[in-house]
């Protein structure tokens, strides 16, 4: 791609996220998710194959039809209530209206159609930037809006999205597909939290797009879109692709590492609301996430055996990827537990 | 005053006359910007000079646009103008459909005006101004749309860009 063009896109990428987060007037925030979708179709579709040119197109229409949504839903507002901030959100139409667009734009359970198909699409690259920079604008929006949500619907599409999330996962092959019903999953639990404690969606949201960023920089770094060669690409970084086993089990929130702690925390808060069928459902559904994160860190990790490899080495130069992002990350999808009082404070 | 307009919804009535008379599409664009300039003055003198002008800005730089392009894919070495044959018998046919019309329904009121008779004058009324004060106080949100619009215009290349290893290809 040409650098000017690089170069605006990519300013744009910005503008437009930080445009919607410090806006309090709902046409400046519309105005950024619209600078932020309109900005990220060239890099989706920059190899210019089939595929990441139907990914973009799909992005493209479900981003646009929620926008469009969006936009209804203030305006809606706007024209019943007289007030555009977007902290007054107080027409009931307008605020389920707004729920379902905003659930749109993140993939959440009944809108997450084009997630994993849009992602299976992209480079890896552009996969970090979809599933993490992507998501901060639409969550600032819900956290502002959260107090004024319709708390029985988005409980309902929070469980739906964990469920959905775990099941989507189990019969996949291509690491993408699994990276997006685990955003599904993950972006379920902090629909659940949001109406209760919009606090742990932010920490949730944190800590998600740690360990996503991980793995996604440690698939890129082995450049490996597919289980069948997560098998074989030890020999590339055999301390990364180690390491992955606990980013994999972060990621299914198991208890020393990070990932655990939005969980605890969620679970925690749940039940102290009287809501223990909700806590207990989404524990469950964690389990069915947590089946294929371990199915990804047995092919990774857990079948080099040691002995003689009878099976060639992927060939192979040393490689010249930067790693200090990856290794900053992985450091924190791990370790992060302890200083959780901290966080919560 | 009222001549003006009357002026102005004559010259609407003949612009879309013009339009309408099946002309080569180079003409029928310059029918159609009479049209809209007569029916812009005739909306000032309602008193909604600022509606107006947006509509005129909007409507001649947008639509003009696609009339260029398909003037430009019609074109065509011996265009018909309103001497042809062929539109002359338009023009005339609707002429007398409004004269007729004109006859029958429309007629002359008692004080001779043509039913025109709560004219406001050149006056910018309220409920416009608000559009304009949006755009004085929030003037910088005039610059992110226009950021957008470049923006717009470089992904169109970006995503244009290349023939045939480009995004748009012809299906085959």
């Amino acid at each position: 791609m040409n650098p000017i063009a690089l170069s605006m896109i990519l300013s744009s990428l910005a503008l437009g996220t930080i445009l919607t987060v410090s806006s309090n007037h709902w046409f400046l925030a519309w105005m950024g998710l619209e600078i932020n979708t309109l900005a990220i179709i060239p890099l989706m579709a920059q190899n210019h194959h089939p595929r990441a040119v139907e990914a973009s197109t799909k992005y493209f229409l479900t981003q646009a039809a929620a926008s469009a949504l969006l936009l209804f839903s203030a305006l809606n507002n706007a024209w019943f209530t007289g007030e555009w901030s977007i902290m007054n959100l107080t027409n009931s139409i307008s605020c389920t209206t707004m729920t379902i667009a905003i659930c749109m734009k993140l993939g959440l359970a009944p809108f997450h159609f084009w997630l994993p198909e849009v992602l299976q699409g992209l480079n890896l690259t552009t996969g970090l930037i979809l599933s993490t920079w992507q998501k901060l604008a639409p969550m600032a929006i819900l956290y502002q809006i959260s107090p004024s949500m319709n708390t029985s619907l988005l409980l309902l599409i929070g469980l739906t999205s964990t469920l959905i999330g775990g099941w989507g996962g189990l019969n996949q092959t291509q690491l993408r597909k699994i990276l997006a019903f685990s955003s599904i999953a993950h972006l379920g639990w902090m629909a659940s939290i949001l109406p209760i404690m919009p606090q742990l969606m932010i920490l949730n949201l944190i800590i998600y797009l740690i360990m996503t960023s991980t793995l996604f920089l440690t698939l890129k770094t082995i450049s490996s879109t597919k289980i069948s060669t997560l098998a074989t690409s030890w020999p590339k970084t055999p301390t990364t692709t180690a390491l992955t086993l606990l980013t994999l089990l972060s990621l299914g929130g198991l208890p020393p590492l990070s990932g655990f702690m939005p969980k605890w925390l969620i679970l925690q808060e749940l039940t102290n609301q009287n809501t223990p069928i909700l806590a207990t459902m989404l524990a469950l559904s964690a389990l069915l996430s947590l089946f294929f994160y371990l199915r990804l860190s047995y092919s990774i990790t857990l079948t080099s055996s040691p002995n003689t490899s009878n099976s060639p080495l992927t060939w192979r130069h040393n490689s010249k990827q930067p790693t200090t992002l990856l290794s900053l990350m992985l450091i924190s999808s791990f370790f992060l537990l302890p200083i959780s009082p901290l966080m919560m404070s | 005053m009222i001549y003006m307009v009357s002026f102005f919804m004559v010259g609407l009535v003949l612009g879309l006359v013009a339009v309408a008379s099946n002309p080569s599409p180079y003409y029928a664009a310059l029918g159609l910007v009479v049209a809209a300039g007569a029916g812009c003055w005739v909306i000032v003198g309602l008193g909604s000079s600022f509606l107006s002008l947006v509509l005129f800005l909007i409507y001649l730089g947008g639509m003009l646009v696609v009339f260029a392009y398909s003037a430009a894919l019609t074109a065509e070495p011996y265009p018909e103008a309103w001497g042809s044959w062929s539109v002359v018998g338009y023009v005339v046919a609707y002429m007398v459909g409004v004269v007729t019309w004109y006859v029958v329904e429309g007629g002359v009121e008692e004080d001779g005006v043509v039913g025109l008779a709560g004219l406001e004058g050149y006056v910018v009324r309220g409920d416009w101004v608000g559009v304009s004060l949006m755009y004085s106080w929030g003037g910088w949100m005039l610059f992110v749309g226009g950021w957008v619009l470049l923006l717009t215009l470089f992904v169109v290349f970006e995503l244009s860009r290349g023939h045939y290893s480009g995004s748009l290809r012809a299906l085959e």
